[in-house]
């Protein structure tokens, strides 16, 4: 079992790292969207991949959610997996304002459109940060409009042992959009992780 | 006497990372906040000449510190130092009075260019 504890000085590092690398993606949003994005300090949390699932079970337990996922693979050893989380509850709007069709295909097609925006543009920025490069497995839908979705997620999960989950809300000008954003990394990841950190802060 | 500059900013690696990047030929005393609220306390005890703002903090952003220093007509320059690039979040915060809007993360090279720019080196 890997430790996966990080000092709070490695935790402030990666959360600015990650701000950083939201602000690209927001900007890339905004453009894609053609709104302004209003961005705010995405908390992050590190948590047992185990104990995920259950985190995101109670926060949509209400509502059907899509989930998208998105892997990637860096150098030595730096590679995971991302999920992006959807409530569907504003997907219509963007839909229309986007010029997707009304149907679940073109719901698919726009969700993992966006996810492919914000989740290549947000990882491009975090491995530039970490003098790293990352390559990207195609998008998938691991789930569309599915009340068991924790379950899904819980599967996935469960290959990995680290989730740094980025809690990212995104308010644009006329209405809301919530998302939310995992990144899963393995044990032997988060190390090169925390020593990349530490070579980063070693520097100032 | 030397200028006083601060940096704000609510990331500790922000503030050592723009600390460090400062061009030497600047030569002023670094004082730092970790967010809006203490930022505009120091302001208002005493004088800056320049302030490193970041925008996206907790407890008042750096577009409501602009906003106050707008105001209080604060004699004091600003350069923003953000993540968020948003063409139309740039022109807010010069039209607030921003002097100047640096992408994070804050390179020796960028603050170099905009400081010499305006005569700050």
């Amino acid at each position: 079992m890997t430790e996966l504890h990080f000092t709070d000085v490695q935790r402030d590092c990666l959360q600015e790292l990650v701000n950083v690398a939201m602000g690209q993606a927001s900007d890339k949003l905004a453009r894609y969207l053609g709104t302004f994005v209003h961005l705010q300090v995405p908390a992050i949390a590190l948590v047992e991949a185990a104990l995920l699932s259950q985190h995101f079970a109670s926060r949509y337990q209400q509502q059907s959610a899509t989930l998208v996922s998105l892997g990637f693979f860096g150098d030595q050893g730096l590679r995971g997996e991302t999920i992006m989380l959807y409530q569907l509850a504003n997907v219509g709007v963007i839909a229309q304002l986007l010029g997707y069709s009304d149907d679940a295909v073109s719901e698919a097609e726009m969700l993992t459109d966006i996810s492919s925006v914000l989740t290549t543009t947000f990882l491009s920025g975090l491995a530039e940060q970490l003098e790293n490069s990352f390559s990207y497995a195609a998008p998938r839908i691991l789930s569309s409009r599915d009340k068991d979705f924790a379950d899904k997620l819980a599967y996935t999960a469960e290959q990995w042992q680290l989730a740094l989950q980025v809690d990212i809300r995104y308010q644009l000008t006329d209405y809301s959009f919530n998302c939310d954003m995992i990144l899963l990394i393995p044990g032997e990841a988060v190390l090169r992780l925390r020593q990349t950190l530490d070579n980063i802060l070693a520097d100032f | 006497m030397a200028l006083t500059a601060l940096i704000c900013d609510d990331s500790l690696l922000a503030r050592n990372q723009l600390k460090k990047s400062l061009p030497s030929a600047f030569d002023a005393d670094i004082i730092t906040a970790s967010n809006g609220v203490e930022a505009l306390t120091i302001l208002r005890s005493r004088e800056v000449g320049l302030v490193f703002l970041d925008l996206t903090m907790p407890e008042l952003d750096g577009v409501g510190v602009l906003e106050a220093i707008k105001a209080d007509a604060m004699d004091c320059l600003v350069i923003v130092v953000s993540a968020d690039i948003q063409p139309e979040m740039q022109k807010r915060v010069m039209e607030l009075g921003a002097l100047a809007f640096v992408q994070k993360p804050a390179t020796a090279d960028k603050l170099a260019d905009v400081m010499h720019k305006y005569g700050l080196i």
